[in-house]
């Protein structure tokens, strides 16, 4: 096993084990604190996959942003921040709805085409030239939502609405 | 280069998503339905990331740019409407949320 697999496996064991963890622990201030190391993972993933730029955006967007933004929803819904949550009950339908979903997943990899090649790197100039000229319209359709989902935001949160 | 098991990201990225799944379908408290979208998310990104990267394009990159900040702009409205619940029920259970209008 090389080194960059054994990377792979540790920090996909981690993702895992911080993600159940963030659903499943009872004080909501410790599940930020488990979804930011999540996010710092998946950002390492992305680095693992030579791609540095995702892998900034990862950082500031999910582990920056994100986290401070539900950490701040916390922290004026609540009286307490420490307050504690109801237990998760673990139901059978909605476990057995996820595993299904995994192994359908996981049996699909079989479908796919097998290649022998190394999967390739991109420099971070690639990445701008493709953004702006083959899936600009992907980037003006995310500027657009965004000044709409702003305007919906405030209309929603205003002082003052009957 | 890199070259990495196509059946070890598939099985990471489902599990994710089937663990975010499983949040949206068993949390009641909002904040936290909101965090299981974002790990299933984040479970797609990772996918059009490594597909991308394994049918040697740069245009999975791409999109997992603009689907970073389509997740961004989620958590944003999502917690608009946690603060506007949070006033009108006093509360941000959603079982509680039982009116369209906020």
């Amino acid at each position: 096993m090389s080194l960059e697999e054994l990377a792979f496996l540790a920090l996909a064991v981690v993702a895992l084990i911080t993600a159940l963890a963030a659903l499943l622990v009872r004080e909501l201030v410790h599940t930020i604190l488990w979804v930011a190391v999540f996010f710092v993972d998946i950002s390492a993933i992305y680095f693992l996959l030579e791609a540095p730029f995702l892998g900034v955006l990862q950082l500031g967007v999910y582990a920056g942003a994100v986290t401070v933004l539900l950490l701040f929803g916390i922290m004026t819904t609540r009286k307490r921040i420490f307050s504690r949550e109801a237990a998760t009950g673990i139901t059978a339908v909605p476990l057995a709805l996820a595993i299904v979903t995994f192994i359908f997943a996981v049996a699909a990899v079989g479908e796919l085409p097998q290649s022998d090649q190394p999967v390739r790197s991109f420099d971070p100039s690639v990445l701008s030239v493709n953004l702006f000229s083959t899936n600009g319209p992907w980037l003006l359709l995310l500027g657009l939502i965004m000044m709409a989902a702003i305007s919906g935001s405030i209309y929603l949160v205003r002082e003052g609405r009957e | 280069m890199t070259d990495l098991p196509i059946v070890g990201f598939v099985a990471l990225s489902s599990a994710m998503f089937a663990i975010g799944l499983f949040g949206i379908l068993t949390r009641r408290n909002f904040i936290l339905i909101l965090i299981a979208i974002e790990v299933a998310m984040n479970a797609a990104i990772l996918n059009f990331v490594y597909f991308g990267a394994f049918a040697g394009s740069v245009s999975g990159q791409a999109i997992a740019v603009v689907l970073i900040g389509f997740a961004a702009t989620e958590v944003a409205v999502g917690l608009a409407i946690v603060l506007a619940l949070n006033r009108l029920k006093g509360t941000i259970n959603v079982a509680q949320a039982t009116e369209l209008k906020l």
